[in-house]
């Protein structure tokens, strides 16, 4: 099944050039000039993932992230021109879902966008699990507390049965990188801690004081037994 | 230039100058007191002595005049303190009290002057011990009273008064010694303070400043080091900015040539042959670029501070390991990597991308410029864990060793044109390591290629007891 994804970057011949790169690569490619523009194309029809340029000349990247996040858990890949920690964090904060740093080969990027973009709802043949109070349905692509549903965005659902299904065990960020987000070896390791920590304000009855996600210091995660 | 003597600290001089100026004051006064001291208890002396000789005189006089006393008991009659000895001269005959001292121990010009009528005094020393002999002149030709008193209380008196004072002399240079030391050191703590300013800035702390609140005294110099300061810091930091906005103004067109080099590389079967070469070259090139851009970028935010580091507990062994993995997956043929035993799980508080950046760099320099990576270890002394990357060059000669590790260093030895490096990744180890409190240096292998050899402090935490 082809995936489509919608690309927003003021700069046109990166646009261009990544835009053709992907669509060699096999995925359906749809180019926005700028933010507005992205989310009119994402009003239009849905997309399975968003490239998304921090620095756009209409709105401000981390606001239109924010945007298209408040409107549905489509994966975002952002675009930063920088490493900095607060850029990419704040970006993660945003709700975008990994990042690529200026410059990138969008080649060695399809394999990310396909790991994002992979539906995990429904297609996955995991029990039904419960902890505390939450409910973990993989195959529903749900997770309630007290019947209602709780919503998680595509990859904070990924990161949340990738660890249920390993429960009782600590999951290291390697290998969370490599499982939900596509990394053969080395990702940056902030995608997962701020990732948990997203998760955690979302489940956790006191995130300060998390027992459902718990970090094993130097480690990486764990669900309860 | 003449070497100057003496101390080469500010506090050295002050202490000696203090010291010299305690030893002459104390010295002179000393010296003063002996001499109006020794001057009064023998003034005092002498006009005791004085006075007796010639209360005696007076009596020999008289005696003399009574017939039917012998001279010899005519001095026994007189009053006279202990060891004190009368003589007589009477009519040329000389008599005295003592065996010990008699006429020939009186000088010749002192009996001389008083037989010939002037009473006089002398100071003389018979058998090793002072005495004053006082000669008073009698009525008859020839005839004349000597009486000798002994000085040798007044001598100890002197001697123990000259003891004390020396010794006074001698305490006082280690004592003003000391105290100059003690005093000097409030008062040169300014100069410690800007001293430790301006080593901060020299390590890199460029926000390094001095607070003139603390010291008035300092006000001025506060005031004009902090200038200093602050202009360097800014020039440093335009500086870096300016670097850094260059390669981040680089990095759009980059990505677009990038990309669109790999769509071309795709197409290189379609090419001719000439044409797949120049693309080959170009490929090189624009990698070379984005490589260098990426290395002046990261050493230009290296040198605007230390902002983005990150420390955290790493496992240095597990990440050497990685970083060789990586090489291996990189197409690059396996080396041998030694983990000394007790290394295997030493833990460095580091920045995990920083120090990846540094072993990876030093790997792909022993891979590019020395020759092909032979070694790599990861070992621990005591709190330093080192890590050791071995190639097979020819090695870094002594001369420029210093060198290799600045900015766009070539080192005489390297491959120039199989180079892929952007001319930094040495500059960056050095960088890297100096914000993470660690080191690195180059030696020789024993195979005979260079050995790069970096130290990082454990992490204290998890020490282990020995």
């Amino acid at each position: 099944m082809t995936r489509s994804v919608l690309i927003i970057e003021d700069d046109v011949r990166i646009r261009r050039i990544v835009a053709m790169t992907l669509r060699r690569e096999g995925l359906e490619v749809t180019e926005a000039a700028s933010g507005q523009e992205g989310l009119d194309q994402l009003e239009e029809r849905p997309h399975d993932m968003v490239l998304l340029d921090l620095m756009l000349p209409d709105r401000d990247g981390f606001e239109v992230c924010r945007e298209i996040r408040r409107r549905s858990d489509t994966p975002i890949i952002m675009i930063t021109a920088r490493t900095d920690s607060h850029d990419v964090v704040a970006g993660l904060e945003a709700g975008a879902d990994d990042y690529v740093t200026k410059p990138f080969v969008a080649k060695e990027l399809s394999a990310r966008i396909r790991a994002l973009a992979r539906r995990s709802r429904g297609d996955q043949v995991r029990p039904r699990i419960q902890i505390e109070d939450l409910e973990i349905a993989p195959q529903d692509g749900v997770v309630t507390r007290d019947g209602a549903v709780v919503p998680l965005t595509r990859t904070e659902f990924k990161l949340l049965s990738e660890l249920a299904a390993e429960r009782g065990r600590v999951v290291s960020r390697e290998e969370l990188l490599e499982r939900v987000w596509g990394y053969d070896y080395f990702g940056d390791s902030r995608l997962v801690d701020v990732h948990v920590r997203r998760l955690r304000k979302k489940i956790e009855s006191d995130p300060s004081a998390p027992t459902v996600v718990t970090t094993v210091r130097g480690m990486g995660y764990r669900l309860p037994e | 230039m003449t070497r100057r003597r003496g101390p080469r600290t500010l506090r050295g001089r002050a202490t000696l100058a203090l010291t010299g100026v305690a030893a002459v004051l104390t010295a002179v006064m000393a010296l003063g007191v002996w001499l109006y001291a020794t001057d009064y208890l023998l003034q005092t002396r002498q006009n005791v002595t004085l006075a007796q000789a010639a209360a005696n005189g007076a009596q020999v006089q008289r005696g003399l005049a009574t017939p039917g006393l012998s001279p010899a008991q005519l001095l026994a009659q007189l009053p006279r303190e202990t060891g004190s000895v009368s003589l007589l001269a009477d009519d040329g005959e000389w008599s005295t009290t003592s065996l010990r001292i008699g006429r020939d121990d009186l000088p010749r010009a002192l009996r001389t002057e008083v037989l010939a009528g002037d009473p006089s005094r002398q100071r003389i020393v018979v058998d090793g011990r002072p005495y004053l002999a006082i000669g008073v002149p009698l009525a008859g030709l020839d005839d004349a009273y000597f009486e000798v008193f002994p000085l040798t209380e007044l001598d100890s008196t002197y001697r123990v008064l000259s003891t004390i004072l020396v010794l006074g002399v001698l305490t006082v240079v280690p004592v003003a010694a000391a105290i100059g030391w003690w005093v000097t050191r409030p008062a040169l703590r300014p100069l410690d303070r800007i001293s430790a300013a301006a080593a901060a800035i020299a390590a890199g702390n460029l926000t390094a400043r001095i607070d003139p609140r603390e010291d008035p005294t300092l006000v001025p110099i506060a005031e004009s080091f902090n200038a200093t300061a602050a202009a360097l810091e800014r020039r440093v930091r335009t500086d870096a900015r300016f670097a850094s906005d260059v390669s981040h103004e680089l990095r759009s067109p980059l990505t677009t040539m990038l990309n669109a080099m790999a769509l071309i590389e795709d197409h290189a079967d379609d090419l001719p042959e000439d044409g797949r070469e120049g693309l080959a070259l170009l490929g090189a090139e624009v990698r070379r670029f984005e490589r260098l851009v990426a290395d002046l970028l990261e050493i230009s935010r290296a040198d605007a501070g230390s902002g983005d580091l990150v420390l955290e507990r790493v496992r240095l062994a597990a990440l050497v390991h990685e970083a060789m993995a990586r090489r291996e997956l990189d197409g690059r043929a396996g080396v041998p990597l030694r983990v000394a035993s007790g290394a295997d799980d030493v833990v460095v508080r580091a920045d995990k991308r920083r120090l990846e950046r540094v072993v990876g760099n030093l790997v792909e320099n022993a891979d590019n410029h020395g020759g092909g990576l032979t070694a790599v270890a990861v070992e621990r002394s005591g709190d330093i864990a080192r890590v050791i990357v071995d190639d097979r060059g020819t090695g870094v000669p002594e001369a420029e060793r210093a060198a290799v590790f600045e900015r766009f260093a070539r080192g005489s030895g390297s491959a120039r044109t199989a180079s892929e490096g952007s001319g930094l990744g040495l500059a960056l180890v050095t960088r890297h390591l100096q914000l993470m409190g660690g080191s690195v240096d180059v030696t020789d292998n024993p195979g005979g290629g260079a050995r790069f050899v970096v130290r990082l402090p454990v992490d204290p935490e998890i020490r282990r007891p020995g």
